[in-house]
């Protein structure tokens, strides 16, 4: 894939999970697709990840990904952004994100998603074990383990 | 600069990081060097991120940059890589990092660090 190419699809990537088009995604994602999270330290599959997508944004008002600084590399792009979450309270918070996409034929193959966990907290306008299960939900939708895991934590 | 020359600065600068030769990562920066870390979402200078790494040395017995995942783009390298610690006490703790780095005339100019405060506490510089 060309420069070109890989910055179109990072930036359909990131337009499609801000307007909430898991269909989109869904055609994003290639069908072995991994997702990584460093807070987690652990992988999960790109249909886990979209699965887990509706329940994670019923947990904001609005979220929009923005600052957004591509750059790409043979086989991929990183990117680099700001998260801006309105919760249904009004709260706004907003998080620095980086994330590493890996991409072949048109379709992204690996997702790995860098944060810090300690901001979330601030973000989502909530404290606590709350907040550890919700983080689990804004890392780029969670799964259930992760949920598990966070509510456990 | 050419791809080889982005690896080669990487991981002469993670090296040396180990390896605690400040005098050869104030060689790797540039004079303006501006290093940006998520955990705080400011920028410090060329002199306070050299303060940072002496500060930091002393907090644990050894400090590791391993699994190094290098890719360069046109104006620097990306590198994800796991920071592997043993404290004082014998106790080992990882965690996983990425640093976005812009380059120019074999120096490092910019350095975007992401990583998660959550494996690391206290204090937050010891990941530097």
């Amino acid at each position: 894939m060309t420069d070109s190419e890989i910055r179109e699809l990072c930036n359909r990537f990131f337009d499609a999970y801000q307007d909430r088009r898991v269909d989109e995604l869904a055609k994003i994602y290639a069908p072995d697709c991994v997702v990584w999270h460093n807070v987690f330290n652990r992988e999960m599959s790109g249909a886990d990840n979209l699965a887990a997508l509706p329940k994670s944004y019923a947990g904001q008002r609005r979220r929009t990904y923005n600052d957004r600084t591509i750059n790409t590399f043979a086989g991929g792009f990183v990117i680099q952004y700001t998260l801006h979450g309105v919760q249904h309270s009004g709260h706004r918070g907003a998080l620095w994100i980086c994330i590493v996409g890996l991409c072949k034929d048109g379709k992204i193959t690996r997702i790995d998603e860098y944060m810090d966990s300690s901001k979330f907290a601030a973000w989502a306008g909530v404290e606590g074990r709350r907040a550890k299960a919700a983080l689990s939900e804004a890392a780029s939708g969670g799964s259930r383990a992760q949920r598990a895991e966070g509510e456990r934590s | 600069m050419k791809d080889t020359g982005l690896r080669e600065l990487c991981n002469d600068f993670l090296d040396a990081v180990e390896s605690h030769d400040l005098e050869r990562v104030a060689e790797l920066y540039a004079p303006d060097l501006a290093f940006w870390v998520n955990l705080t979402g400011a920028e410090s200078s060329r002199e306070r991120s050299l303060e940072t790494l002496r500060a930091g040395h002393a907090l644990h017995r050894r400090r590791t940059y391993d699994d190094r995942t290098i890719d360069t783009f046109g104006t620097g390298f990306l590198v994800r890589y796991s920071v592997n610690v043993v404290t004082h006490s014998g106790k080992r703790a990882s965690l996983s990092a990425c640093i976005v780095a812009q380059c120019k005339d074999g120096r490092i100019t910019r350095i975007d660090e992401y990583l998660d405060s959550g494996r690391f506490r206290p204090p937050r510089q010891e990941a530097q």
